[in-house]
């Protein structure tokens, strides 16, 4: 239907997404930019410190975005994936003498191996019933790595060497450790982003948001429930164990605990799940709050309150998250974007009638931008 | 039996759960390239003899064939597979996801990339609006246009039948009209259709068989035309007068 609106729409629309396009590449630039200078901007250790602890929530919020974001099933309990990915690692260097970098891996192997039974077990039931069971893994891990104290070291905690040797001072370590960090978020956001473009990413989406439609289409949603859910598992493993390699002692406490899964479900929210950089934004924030009432109140429950209240504030002012909530807002200020005003019917005939005339190609641009 | 229809089911019973029957003994046949509509009161049964064609609800007795090849037992992809496509009732598209991925997701079967592409172009050209819209979120769309969109996903799998369940629920009479012209562009292009719908006089006029859905069986059936035509009919199952629908209407078995 060429027309002389066409003429003026298409080259519009062109513009429109070189434009996305280039800003989209300039962030990316910008945000690797920061990553790279953060340790020499750092102006001291414990700032280096803190900037691997909101790394490390990075890579763990990501890898529980692979279940959340995709298929929408909240699993409260991946820290039965860190855990035991950190616990996997300390073990097999302590107990077998393998290399620490080795163990990590070999740690996420054998986590996703884990996760398949517990995936079988859990994924039959959705909502508020998958929640719980994800919870009850955790506690059940918890008892375990606390009595058994003969391997795990129970209570006590189990101590890692420290992988670099014991030359390598903390700053230095802090921010070998930080780049360590940075470079499995990378590979994790181009799986997401993989994932996201690909045919399984379209079936896992179509799940989140119907899975009973899904499987009317012939999507087989249980394998690929089954399947990203021991991807989940085994990126959580490593970042467990990569946090475990540089902090360098685990009590189960710690390391099974309810609060590090709400965590991941928490920082993800923020950001947004259904966008790939939602659950880094959302690490970023949560991250920095937690340390700055750490920082300034001690070891008290001010930060536990904070992250309740700004859960709070999520939920009720920005349930998408923080990235879809200010594309949102961007696009409102776009002079494209439509607002809402009086018309006549005699005006909104003649509007219709335009819209006929172009075939509809306006209104789908109109429909691009408010995404 | 070399069979002439494209779709057989075959003194079906079926029901949900440990709940009496909803359909029992049911018969229903769709010829090739024909529109075949199911019309009767609330709670007769209609939309659970498509659930029982699409493999969604398994039948206790009868029969289902697919051009002649018995498919009873099918799960729902298997079905699919076989050819039967099903549009459920309500807005069933994905709103959160752009037209495109909807469609797409129609072919979610298919592993051939040309015969996709072939599909797309088939369906684009059947449903303008989906080729207008094709980077819009569903969601976005008016009830009409996702009706269309829906359309679009369930003839991606170039399907032998398809089930329409109430495509007019919801619609102003503008887009049901629309709805009902492109079911004839539809069967137009080769597809058959098996419709359930509560607009029955609207349906009935485009259907070319009827069959009257009443305690679950088939009561009467024939050319659409002449259940039209038929004056008792009229007063039963097409408004005239409904006084008399009071009892036909079952206890317990609802319509979902």
């Amino acid at each position: 239907m060429p027309s002389d609106s066409d003429l003026v729409t298409v080259p519009a629309r062109a513009r429109t997404s070189t434009t996305t396009r280039v800003a989209k590449v300039l962030g990316l630039l910008v945000l690797a930019g920061l990553v790279i200078s953060f340790p020499s901007l750092a102006p001291d250790s414990f700032i280096l410190s803190v900037g691997v602890v909101i790394a490390s929530y990075a890579v763990l919020a990501t890898s529980w975005n692979f279940v959340g974001g995709f298929t929408g099933y909240i699993s409260l309990g991946h820290a039965a994936y860190s855990g035991l990915g950190g616990y996997g690692t300390a073990l097999l260097i302590t107990r077998a003498d393998v290399n620490p970098w080795l163990a990590m891996v070999a740690a996420g192997v054998l986590v996703a191996a884990f996760a398949v039974p517990v995936g079988i077990a859990s994924l039959r039931v959705r909502g508020a019933s998958f929640v719980i069971v994800s919870i009850a893994l955790v506690l059940i891990l918890l008892l375990v790595f606390q009595s058994w104290g003969s391997f795990t070291g129970g209570s006590n905690g189990i101590r890692l060497p420290r992988p670099f040797g014991d030359d390598v001072l903390r700053p230095e370590q802090h921010e070998r450790f930080f780049y360590l960090h940075a470079a499995l978020l990378a590979v994790l956001l181009l799986c997401w982003w993989a994932i996201d473009r690909s045919r399984f990413g379209m079936g896992l989406k179509a799940i989140r948001e119907d899975e009973d439609k899904a499987q009317s289409l012939g999507v087989p949603t249980f394998t690929y429930k089954l399947v990203v859910f021991v991807i989940s598992a085994f990126f959580t493993a490593l970042g467990g164990g990569m946090y475990a390699l540089w902090f360098g002692f685990l009590d189960p406490i710690f390391q099974f605990s309810i609060l590090v899964g709400s965590y991941m479900v928490l920082m993800s929210l923020l950001g947004g799940i259904r966008s790939l950089f939602g659950p880094l934004l959302g690490a970023v924030i949560v991250g920095y709050a937690m340390e700055f009432f750490k920082a300034q109140y001690g070891d008290t429950q001010a930060h536990l309150i904070a992250m309740g209240a700004l859960l709070a504030i999520v939920v009720l002012f920005m349930p998408d998250g923080i990235i879809p909530a200010l594309r949102g807002l961007v696009n409102r200020f776009r002079p494209q974007a439509a607002s809402i005003r009086e018309v006549s019917a005699a005006e909104l005939a003649e509007q219709r009638r335009a819209a006929e005339d172009t075939g509809g190609s306006e209104r789908g641009e109109k429909e691009e931008v408010r995404r | 039996m070399a069979s002439e229809h494209l779709l057989e089911l075959v003194d079906i019973e079926a029901g949900y759960g440990r709940a009496a029957l909803v359909l029992r003994g049911l018969t229903v046949r769709v010829p090739p390239a024909s529109v075949v509509c199911l019309v009767g009161p609330n709670g007769a049964g209609k939309s659970t003899v498509l659930k029982v064609a699409s493999g969604m609800l398994p039948p206790r007795a009868g029969r289902i064939l697919v051009g002649g090849e018995d498919v009873t037992r099918n799960s729902p992809q298997q079905m699919l597979r076989a050819g039967l496509s099903h549009v459920l009732q309500g807005h069933s598209v994905f709103k959160e996801m752009t037209v495109s991925e909807n469609v797409l997701l129609g072919a979610y079967s298919l592993r051939d990339k040309a015969e996709i592409a072939e599909r797309v172009d088939f369906v684009k050209t059947l449903f303008p609006v989906v080729a207008d819209r094709w980077t819009s979120l569903a969601g976005a769309l008016s009830g009409g246009q996702q009706k269309q969109v829906e359309f679009a996903r369930s003839l991606m799998i170039s399907p032998r039948v398809v089930l329409l369940d109430e495509p007019s629920m919801g619609l102003d009479p503008k887009a049901t009209g629309t709805v009902f012209e492109q079911v004839v562009r539809m069967r137009d292009a080769g597809t058959a259709v098996l419709l359930v719908e509560q607009n029955a006089r609207r349906a009935l006029e485009t259907a070319d068989l009827g069959c009257v859905l009443d305690l679950g069986r088939v009561h009467i059936s024939g050319p659409a035309a002449d259940l039209l035509a038929d004056p008792a009919l009229g007063e039963l199952y097409l408004g005239n007068r409904t006084a008399g629908r009071r009892q036909f209407s079952t206890p317990g078995a609802d319509n979902t």
